[in-house]
């Protein structure tokens, strides 16, 4: 599904990904965890197109991605949430959802090369019963999506995002993420800020995605979540790949566990203890 | 015993909507090294943001040598006396290195005092000696990290606040600026660092606490911390025992 | 050409440089600290100006005591701006003390015409006339006085910057505020000395400027703002030493450019200029790489909360009530309405483009003109009966609008005002200057009346509708289309346009069905009033129409159509109503615009 080949990225004199390779078979879950600063967010940029490598490919269902714009990757079914979750502040909670469904619009997308722009404003205007089908059918699907999360979101669904709690605006962020019908799913760190009764939902709904066959690429901090959840998890430290494997050995690996505690380990004797934690 | 030189009291800060610090409290003595410790998201780098006035908490109080600072103007927080090592360094990076030490010691007024700490400062720092006329910005980052340590000794601080000083440095290098801090500290100078790499930061400090989630979940002397094996779980998300 | 003139044009060249560095190195001081593009700064030049004046022509003072009291004058004046009206906007958004200096320069402007009157004046310059012939050019004593004081300025400022205490305040501040900050510097001290210290020097550039060409007015201190900007903007915003090889490179490049084609294509050269650096070196000729900012800084001015929703039956009622106003009997009443609704169209266009996209537009009156002149050479060389003219307009004005903004869609806040702007000012010198098609400076008279079904609508009622009709038709377009999915398209891309890529929104094709859609409303409204003026010329539609224009959006609420409409009627209508305030209207708009920004930056109705 996703191969992400020897991508690298520099700043200035700092290499914040160095020369990751990474493999997303459908229908699997892969964690990736490190560090503040190892270079997570940076390769999720990369993945999305928000971001150019500056070495390596990146290939989605077996075609080159590589330095493709967010907007034609989310044409592709890549969809995505942001570290600090960016939702359209001045947009309600079913517009913010609705935007999701954007690429699939066939309003948006008038089968008139040339001058589909001109097409798409007087679709817009005119509005002609297909396209009010198509939206309501969106409207449909999005409360739908809405629903996943319970009585979080359904009740405040014409409040602007802005009015939202933190937690709630992730919430709207995965569900607009997942009005994409994405074929791959890009999570940084979904349950940030949230405490622990949030936590457990979004694991649980994360869950429930990954039951469903989609197929997950996850940053995440806490990591009982990454791995309850996870087939396989990716460590970073200094933009390098540290470690990667199923959790049970990722989990025991003393690369991993330096690169959290720093270079002695502290405290308690064998990794074990830290197994019991997760 | 005498009265803490840094005292913050049940502070309560917020990010936007989240809140950040519950009822956050403690204290450094004068002469001690103390670490913040935790993982990411803990609230650490807002702690220190609280303690330099660039934030303002909700509720509570920062006290530092007996006078409130909350809700001081950051430059007046420094006049009063702390220094700042912040974290990803922050030089000016734009200016020389001596410009850089010589900005640390913008707040005071004494000629000939600011060259001799020049000098002083220069000795902990004999590296920075050659590189006195370089852009701080063509630096490594352990150089960098460095002239912010200088930088920060330079304004005659009695506390030296630290975020994050051994972040995205190499393993040589961490050892070099941990040696220097605790040189430092030897020197009368109080330190309040927050770290990350909770073992590094536990062989130089005399005590410390671990954040988590915006709350004190562990607290003690450094021995006494780097033996306990609640610390990891602090880390690694999992509950801590209570 | 011979040589001598060669050097002639080159000292002009020069000479002019000096005086935009004086102002550039202002602007980059204060984009350095405080990362604002200080649009009053020319109005304060213009102020030095008028000081200058005083005191050689009333006071009789010499130059030696002149330059100080310039100094001095203008420094104060750029302290109070920045304490009073700056500085309570540091937690505002960030194109919100942008949008501050903009009333404020339209305020001093005001002042500065009605202390001074808008006459130009003689500014004589009290040095002996002597010219030192170099070559086959001369020299003459004022331009040296220029040039040593260009140098002299920029030496001092070396200094200052190397080597004293606030000068190293000023550096490390621009470099990283927060990181001065805890170093112990003041950062409000240091911005308020670089507003002393950047004013102070554009007030002595106005002086020297009126010596120069011996000529002050109170309209002068725009185009002052505009070269300063180009010429930061080649340097590099907030690059000090850039500033001065920028200003010297504009400088010469004018001064080349009117030997070669003429003075009217001055200005042209400056903002064509401005134009392809933006689109290829944003960051300035001198600096190393192109850059894009980590977070979006996004431009838009909306505040958040929700409109003010109004029961349609108001509205319906409101609009029949509309119809009657011709029934008042005055024909005044009836042609200030007319008016008021002609710049609701604009309004509704602009609170289209800078509300609900978030592009904050300050060149929209360009927009106008080009409906204007469309309709008007449609009409009048085609014989095309006036209903078609003005839709014809409407679709030309969408097009060449679009065209022309589309280099500006991938700038970011400050950048896309000043690319607007300066698109807007290219309109009008194309316009100027393209004599063929548009005649010129001489503009174009006889232009036909409305008309409906071929029937001219020669009174002032008939005309009334006439707009009513198409400005209820626009508003109401405007108001089916935001309810489609390119509503919420559009205010995503606002909010957050990393997010609304994401999730397959392209940036460029959501952008451009805005301002086609804004252009041909306003195309429209440049079109029925040329047919109301009966007669235009390159100056109708000029750069204040478009501040008014976004005044009005502002108090309305941005994106709120009704809003665009209520702030019309009271913009523009109310000071005619009142008609002993009608001196007084631009300085009420500057007023208006610092309060809204202060106080109620969601405008009455809320933006949406």
């Amino acid at each position: 599904m996703l191969r992400v080949q020897g991508v690298s990225r520099r700043f200035g004199g700092l290499l914040a990904v160095n020369g990751i390779d990474l493999e997303l078979r459908a229908g699997e879950l892969v964690s990736i965890i490190g560090p503040n600063g190892a270079g997570k967010t940076t390769l999720f940029n990369l993945i999305s197109g928000h971001d150019r490598p500056d070495g390596g490919r990146v290939t989605l269902e077996g075609r080159d991605v590589t330095g493709f714009s967010p907007e034609r990757l989310a044409g592709l079914g890549l969809a995505r949430t942001f570290q600090h979750g960016r939702v359209f502040a001045n947009l309600s909670v079913m517009d913010n959802v609705l935007i999701g469904g954007h690429t699939h619009l066939k309003a948006a997308r008038p089968a008139l090369p040339g001058i589909g722009a001109l097409a798409e404003l007087l679709l817009a205007l005119v509005r002609p019963r297909s396209v009010r089908a198509e939206e309501a059918a969106l409207r449909a699907e999005v409360t739908g999506i809405l629903g996943l999360f319970g009585d979080r979101l359904v009740p405040r669904i014409d409040h602007p995002a802005h009015s939202l709690s933190y937690a709630n605006r992730r919430r709207v962020e995965i569900a607009r993420a997942l009005a994409l019908r994405p074929r791959l799913l890009l999570l940084d760190e979904p349950t940030a800020g949230m405490n622990e009764t949030e936590t457990m939902e979004i694991q649980q709904i994360v869950g429930e995605l990954k039951a469903q066959g989609h197929t997950i690429l996850l940053i995440e901090h806490k990591l009982g979540m990454v791995m309850r959840l996870s087939d396989r998890v990716l460590v970073m430290d200094g933009g390098r790949a540290i470690a990667e494997g199923p959790p049970e050995r990722v989990r025991h690996d003393p690369a991993v566990i330096e690169a959290y505690l720093g270079n002695s380990a502290t405290g308690g004797e064998t990794p074990a203890e830290m197994a019991a934690v997760a | 015993m005498s009265r803490p030189l840094l005292e913050l009291d049940k502070i309560n800060s917020f990010y936007g909507p989240v809140q950040v610090h519950f009822d956050l409290s403690l204290h450094v003595n004068a002469g001690e090294i103390v670490c913040l410790l935790g993982g990411n998201a803990s609230g650490k780098s807002t702690t220190m943001k609280t303690i330099l006035g660039l934030m303002r908490p909700r509720s509570g109080t920062v006290t530092f040598d007996g006078q409130v600072i909350s809700g001081l103007e950051t430059p007046r927080i420094i006049r009063a006396g702390i220094g700042s090592v912040p974290e990803a360094r922050r030089l000016f990076g734009a200016m020389t290195v001596r410009e850089n030490l010589l900005m640390g010691a913008f707040i005071r007024n004494d000629a000939a005092g600011i060259r001799d700490d020049l000098a002083r400062v220069l000795g902990l720092f004999p590296r920075l000696h050659e590189r006195l006329g370089q852009r701080a910005g063509t630096l490594s980052g352990g150089e960098q990290q460095m002239v912010a340590m200088a930088r920060a000794l330079m304004g005659r601080p009695r506390l030296i606040c630290m975020d994050e000083p051994t972040m995205g440095l190499s393993p040589r290098f961490v050892d070099v600026v941990l040696e220097l801090i605790a040189t430092i500290n030897r020197e009368g100078v109080s330190v309040f660092m927050v770290e990350q790499n909770a073992s590094l930061a536990l062989q130089i400090a005399h005590r410390g606490y671990v954040l988590q989630t915006g709350r004190i979940a562990l607290s003690g002397p450094a021995a006494t911390l780097a033996r306990d094996p609640r610390i990891r779980d602090a880390y690694l998300g999992g509950e801590v025992a209570a | 050409m011979n040589w001598g003139t060669w050097l002639d044009y080159t000292v002009n060249g020069l000479v002019i440089g000096n005086i935009y560095a004086l102002l550039a190195v202002g602007l980059a001081l204060i984009f350095g600290v405080a990362n604002l593009i200080n649009f009053a700064h020319g109005s304060i030049y213009t102020v030095g100006a008028y000081v200058g004046w005083v005191c050689i022509t009333h006071l009789h003072l010499p130059l030696l005591l002149t330059v100080p009291l310039v100094l001095l004058a203008s420094a104060v004046l750029g302290v109070a701006i920045e304490r009073l009206a700056l500085r309570p906007l540091h937690n505002a958004s960030r194109i919100a003390p942008l949008l501050a200096t903009i009333g404020i320069s339209l305020v001093l402007d005001q002042v500065t015409q009605l202390v001074f009157t808008p006459n130009p004046r003689a500014l004589p310059s009290p040095l002996p006339d002597w010219r030192f012939q170099i070559g086959g050019g001369s020299i003459g004593t004022l331009d040296v006085l220029i040039l040593a004081v260009g140098l002299g300025t920029a030496g001092v400022l070396y200094a200052f910057l190397r080597f004293t205490k606030l000068g190293w305040a000023v550096r490390a501040t621009a470099q990283d505020m927060d990181a001065a900050k805890q170093m112990g510097v003041d950062t409000n001290r240091v911005n308020m000395s670089v507003f002393a210290i950047a004013s102070a020097l554009g007030g002595l550039s106005g002086m020297l400027v009126g010596m120069y060409y011996n000529n002050i007015d109170p309209g002068m201190s725009f185009d002052a703002t505009l070269k300063g900007v180009v010429a930061q903007i080649i340097g590099g915003m907030g690059n000090v030493p850039g500033a001065i090889a920028g200003s010297l490179l504009l400088g010469l490049i004018e001064s080349y450019g009117i030997a070669l084609f003429g003075t009217s294509y001055r200005n042209l050269f400056a903002f064509v200029l401005l134009i392809l650096i933006l689109i290829v070196r944003p960051n300035g000729l001198f600096s190393s790489a192109k850059e894009t900012p980590p977070e979006p800084m996004t431009g838009s001015f909306v505040a958040r909360g929700k409109p003010l929703a109004i029961p349609r039956p108001v509205l319906v009622a409101v609009a029949v009530l509309a119809v009657f106003v011709p029934f008042v009997d005055s024909d005044y009443v009836v042609q200030t309405a007319t008016n008021a609704l002609l710049y609701g169209l604009l309004a509704l266009s602009l609170t289209l483009v800078a509300g609900t996209v978030g592009m904050v537009s300050l060149g929209h009156a360009g927009l106008l003109a080009i409906g204007a002149y469309a309709s008007s050479l449609m009409a009048i060389e085609l014989g095309l009966p006036v209903t078609l003219s003005i839709a014809l307009a409407g679709v030309v004005t969408a097009v060449i609008g679009t065209l022309l903004v589309f280099p500006a869609f991938r700038m970011r806040g400050h950048y896309v005002s000043i690319a607007t702007l300066a698109i807007g000012q290219i309109v009008a010198l194309v316009i100027l200057n393209w004599n063929s098609l548009t005649r010129g400076p001489i503009g174009i008279s006889g232009i036909p009346p409305l008309s409906f079904a071929g029937i001219p609508l020669y009174d002032a009622p008939q005309a009334y509708w006439f707009v009513l009709v198409v400005v209820v038709a626009l508003a109401l377009l405007q108001a089916r289309v935001l309810s489609s999915h390119l509503g919420r398209t559009w205010r995503a891309l606002r909010d957050d346009d990393v997010a609304a890529r994401a999730h397959g929104i392209a940036t460029d094709r959501y952008k451009a069905m805005a301002f086609a859609f804004g252009g041909f409303g306003a195309g429209v409204g440049g079109a029925v009033t040329a047919h109301l003026y009966s007669y235009i010329n390159h100056e109708t539609f000029n750069a204040q129409i478009s501040v008014l224009a976004l005044t009005i959006a502002i108090l309305g609420g941005l994106g709120n159509i009704t809003g665009a409409l209520l702030g019309s009627v009271l913009l523009v209508g109310l000071p005619e109503v009142f008609r002993g305030l009608a001196e007084y209207r631009m300085l009420i708009y500057g007023v208006v615009l610092l309060l809204l920004i202060r106080v109620r930056p969601q405008g009455l109705l809320g933006t949406a």
